[in-house]
């Protein structure tokens, strides 16, 4: 998987009429970095955005892609046990690499991203519109 | 007891982050294996997730036991530790007692026990000071 990749698809295979927002479409939306992503193609259902894991596994759904300012092994947890799409560390903390192994072994893919938590946040509100996947998200301005 | 039931126990070592969260990952991948629906997956590792939090954030140690039968998946928590005083605050979504060094693990929204009891279908909690707390959590299958 390349970054160019990502880059450049936004919508996943297969969908037609109301596309929703893809794991590279997220990446993509933010500036990200994929530090794992072996699927990019796979859908964002939504986004959260927590520091604190317990209002994470409250507020997402499904194929939600959490968004946090925390880096440790239990963000990687809370995304498996809560069967999330993807978790994106904002703010360009470092991820250390028991985290990036964790996420490895457990399937989770992650994002870096250098932006503030509320940047990071309200450029997906944009790109997703408030936690639902809406006709026309995915391809980034 | 029935016969058909499946029965597994994982003991949880206090104050281990390290480990804090395996058990109720190697929950929701049993049951996984059993070809139970996803989203009661999901319920019953939220709240064993939540659970066990818990006992690796305030008691010394704990049992979580997973029963499994065609009817129901339960878990059961005991353990040692401080108890809770008073049950019907620590409810209370947003109330927690968890330390500073907790707050910054991503700990202590005071959403875990409302999250169990939202979670399951059955819910019942006991504790004694000074001795520890009892939690047992079921959904129901189909
Ligand atoms: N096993 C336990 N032993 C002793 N006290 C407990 C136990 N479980 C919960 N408590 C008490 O109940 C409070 C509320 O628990 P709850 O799980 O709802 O929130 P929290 O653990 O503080 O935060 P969160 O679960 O959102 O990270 C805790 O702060 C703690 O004081
Ligand atoms: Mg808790």
């Amino acid at each position: 998987m390349s970054e160019a990749r990502l880059a450049d698809t936004g919508v996943p295979a297969g969908s037609s009429g109301a596309a929703a927002l893809t794991l590279a479409g997220v990446c993509a939306a933010i500036g990200a970095e994929a530090l794992w992503c072996p699927a990019p193609d796979v859908a964002a259902a939504g986004v959260v955005a927590a520091d604190l894991m317990s209002d994470v596994l409250v507020d997402a759904r499904p194929g939600f892609v959490l968004v946090t300012g925390l880096v440790n092994v239990q963000v990687i947890r809370t995304a498996a046990i809560a069967d999330l799409a993807a978790v994106v560390f904002a703010r360009g903390k470092a991820v250390p690499p028991d985290v990036l192994d964790l996420a490895r072994q457990m399937s989770v893919p992650v994002f870096a991203c250098p932006d503030s938590l509320f940047e990071t946040a309200g450029r997906l509100y944009a790109a997703i519109g408030g936690g639902r996947a809406q006709p026309g998200a995915g391809r980034p301005a | 007891m029935t016969e058909a039931e499946f029965v597994r126990a994982y003991e949880i070592v206090g104050a281990d982050f390290t480990n804090a969260g395996r058990a109720s990952t190697s929950i929701k991948e049993t049951l996984k294996n059993m070809g139970l629906a996803s989203a009661l997956i999901r319920r019953v590792a939220i709240a064993a997730y939540e659970a066990e939090m818990n006992t690796v954030m305030y008691a010394r140690r704990a049992t979580m036991t997973l029963h499994v039968t065609p009817a129901d998946v339960t878990i059961d928590v005991q353990d040692e530790g401080p108890g809770i005083p008073d049950i019907q605050l620590a409810m209370q979504e947003g109330y927690s007692t968890a330390t500073a060094a907790m707050r910054e693990m991503g700990f202590g929204a005071g959403m875990g026990l409302p999250n169990i009891r939202r979670n399951a279908d059955q819910f019942a909690i006991t504790s004694e000071v000074n001795r520890g707390t009892a939690l047992v959590m079921t959904v129901h299958v189909g």
